[in-house]
């Protein structure tokens, strides 16, 4: 049965390891993907005057990481029907719920052990989430603590 | 300074045909506009006339009168004329009785109405046909608006674009100063680095991005060349190096069994440890003409399409002869569904060293702990990961790992002469590829080789 699927990201390759996991889980059923980046929405009324969530996803997200995710999509092409980005910008509960609602999520995958680390102006959504009750998966993952510093094609592989 | 002048006389051209077409067309349109306005006024007075003039009702003549006197004010030097015209041959005597230019009497003759100027006092005539004849009703005036208003603006009009201009070329000069005396000063640093003091930087401008990005790209640069030319350097010392140590080896072999005379055995010995140094001494002459010969001739490989997962498995067999304790593993969990990403234009011989020089480095410098070697494929690069747990490269020795016969400062445990990464590096280059090396010490390295898809 199709599904769609949420997954929080912080836009490094590490975080992306839960896509991995969760289209291997479901490689025989089909399914879309909603990659969730959380941030602030700024204070500023002039910044707010040209305000668009496309160029602020498109600024974060490194050349490395558009390569990561290409891999998995080539990887997973069949089963994964398509994949896009959105920004979240609420900050409570019934925001949450009403993103997940609005964008028809039926699944959410969560890293179990890995702890999301988004930029200056971002937050971690999974505590949110968590309290929302609604269903999600969690899944883990060796973290490669030798690397984890820096933002690498690597951290996707064993 | 040149820049500075063309940047100044350029700005100033322009603003000044702006400020120019800006000036003028004022200047145009408002006298266009108080010519028809004051015609207008001459007109409502020419009718307010005619009608006081031919009204019957006394009353209503007299408000007219009233009307004008306190509701349309004077205009200079103001006159009303309404002359009985019997004929048009009477036309020429009323204009000299009258001294009303004769062309304004034909023209309301010929037209019922009329607009004329003679010099500064214009004139307004209209006709009217009563039952005892032609009757001409003309109003003239000064145009005292035209005459001191419109002179008045052309002067503030000169003298501010005039203004407005010696303004401009004192702040263009300004601007352009302020934007080129950080250019400036960087063409001076950057002439007064050499050779001998290559070291020196230029100094962080916090002025504006765009010079903060063309220092840091300078230093960059500088960065770069430096290192070329430690690599220089490195390279000599290095290569006398590598072929020194076997050279003195078999002097001093020679040299010790010519001493005295010596049993055939031993001569034997001794020649068999020249024949390991020379062939030692052969192999690294070898690979330095393969080396120069990859860097050269870029284009007499034949190319064919290669799928890179079977590359992959062959060097493993390889591997399997060359190295029989390796652990390599082969990852192939994000390979790609369709085939068609897997697929390279490249020489099947050269990717096939590089690959298998990749991974006999992994399992030589981890003494054959475990190596992974995954492969994936984005949109349109692939993307080859071998990555071990061996002894890592020190940090310090990073940026010279692909200087022919380099070795790291912990490697002397291991044989080799450092030529097999700057060889793998230059088939990459030639592929079009791209070859990467991270490492921490004692942590192993991975390597990330990318190379573009075929295009089918």
């Amino acid at each position: 049965m199709e599904k769609k699927i949420l997954i929080p990201i912080d836009f490094k390759i590490e975080s992306l390891n839960t896509l991995k996991h969760a289209l291997e889980e479901r490689k025989h059923e089909k399914s879309t993907v909603i990659l969730m980046y959380s941030a602030y929405i700024t204070d500023s009324i002039t910044e707010l005057l040209f305000y668009n969530p496309v160029k602020i996803i498109k600024a974060l997200a490194s050349s490395d990481f558009n390569d990561a995710t290409a891999i998995l999509i080539n990887t997973y092409e069949s089963s994964l029907l398509s994949l896009k980005i959105e920004l979240f910008t609420g900050i409570n509960k019934n925001a949450f719920l009403n993103f997940y609602e609005a964008q028809g999520i039926d699944l959410i995958y969560l890293p179990k052990d890995y702890c999301l680390k988004p930029d200056k102006n971002g937050f971690d959504p999974i505590p949110l989430i968590k309290k929302s009750k609604v269903e999600y998966k969690e899944v883990a993952w060796a973290s490669d603590h030798s690397s984890t510093s820096k933002n690498e094609l690597n951290q996707l592989f064993k | 300074m040149s820049s500075i002048r063309k940047i100044t006389i350029l700005l100033i051209i322009s603003i000044s045909l702006i400020l120019f077409f800006l000036g003028s067309s004022v200047y145009y349109y408002l006298s266009n506009y108080s010519y028809a306005d004051f015609y207008k006024r001459l007109e409502v007075r020419a009718s307010v006339a005619e009608k006081r003039y031919f009204e019957s009702n006394q009353r209503y003549a007299q408000v007219l009168k009233n009307i004008r006197q306190e509701h349309l004010e004077l205009l200079s030097d103001e006159k009303e004329y309404i002359v009985y015209c019997p004929s048009e041959a009477a036309l020429k005597q009323i204009a000299e009785t009258n001294s009303i230019p004769i062309n304004l009497l034909n023209l309301v003759y010929a037209q019922q109405f009329a607009n004329f100027q003679k010099d500064d006092i214009f004139y307004y005539g209209k006709k009217r046909e009563t039952p005892k004849g032609f009757y001409i009703v003309i109003v003239s005036a000064k145009n005292y608006y035209n005459t001191h208003h419109l002179i008045l603006l052309r002067k503030v009009l000169l003298i501010g674009g005039l203004i407005s201009i010696l303004l401009i070329i004192y702040l263009t000069h300004l601007f352009s100063k302020r934007f080129f005396d950080p250019i400036d000063k960087i063409i001076t640093k950057v002439n007064s680095i050499s050779t001998d003091n290559i070291h020196l930087r230029l100094d962080d401008i916090k002025n504006t991005d765009e010079i903060k990005r063309l220092t840091t790209t300078f230093n960059n640069l500088l960065n770069r060349i430096e290192i070329a030319f430690e690599t220089n350097k490195n390279f000599i010392s290095n290569a006398s190096h590598e072929f020194g140590t076997p050279l003195t080896a078999i002097i001093g072999e020679a040299d010790v069994a010519l001493l005295k005379d010596r049993t055939p055995a031993e001569y034997k010995e001794a020649l068999q440890k020249i024949l390991k140094q020379s062939e030692r001494l052969n192999k690294i002459s070898q690979s330095l003409l393969y080396l120069a010969q990859i860097g050269y001739k870029e284009n007499k490989f034949n190319y064919t399409i290669l799928r890179t997962d079977e590359l992959i498995l062959q060097a493993n067999e390889i591997m399997n002869q060359l190295i029989p304790k390796n652990k390599i593993t082969l990852d192939f969990e994000l390979l790609p569904e369709n085939p068609k990403k897997l697929k390279v234009m490249g020489n099947k011989d050269l990717l096939m060293l590089a690959i298998t020089n990749i991974m006999t480095n992994a399992c030589k410098y981890s003494s054959n702990k475990p190596v992974i070697v995954s492969l994936a494929s984005t949109n349109n690069e692939i993307v080859m990961i071998i990555k071990d747990q061996g002894i890592g490269i020190p940090e310090s020795d990073l940026p010279f790992i692909f200087d022919p016969f380099f070795r790291a400062s912990n490697t002397a445990a291991y044989d080799g002469y450092g030529i097999g990464l700057p060889l793998t590096q230059n088939i990459i280059k030639i592929h079009k590829g791209e070859l990467s090396i991270n490492s921490v010490l004692h942590n192993g390295v991975t390597v990330q080789i990318k190379l573009p898809i075929a295009k089918l």
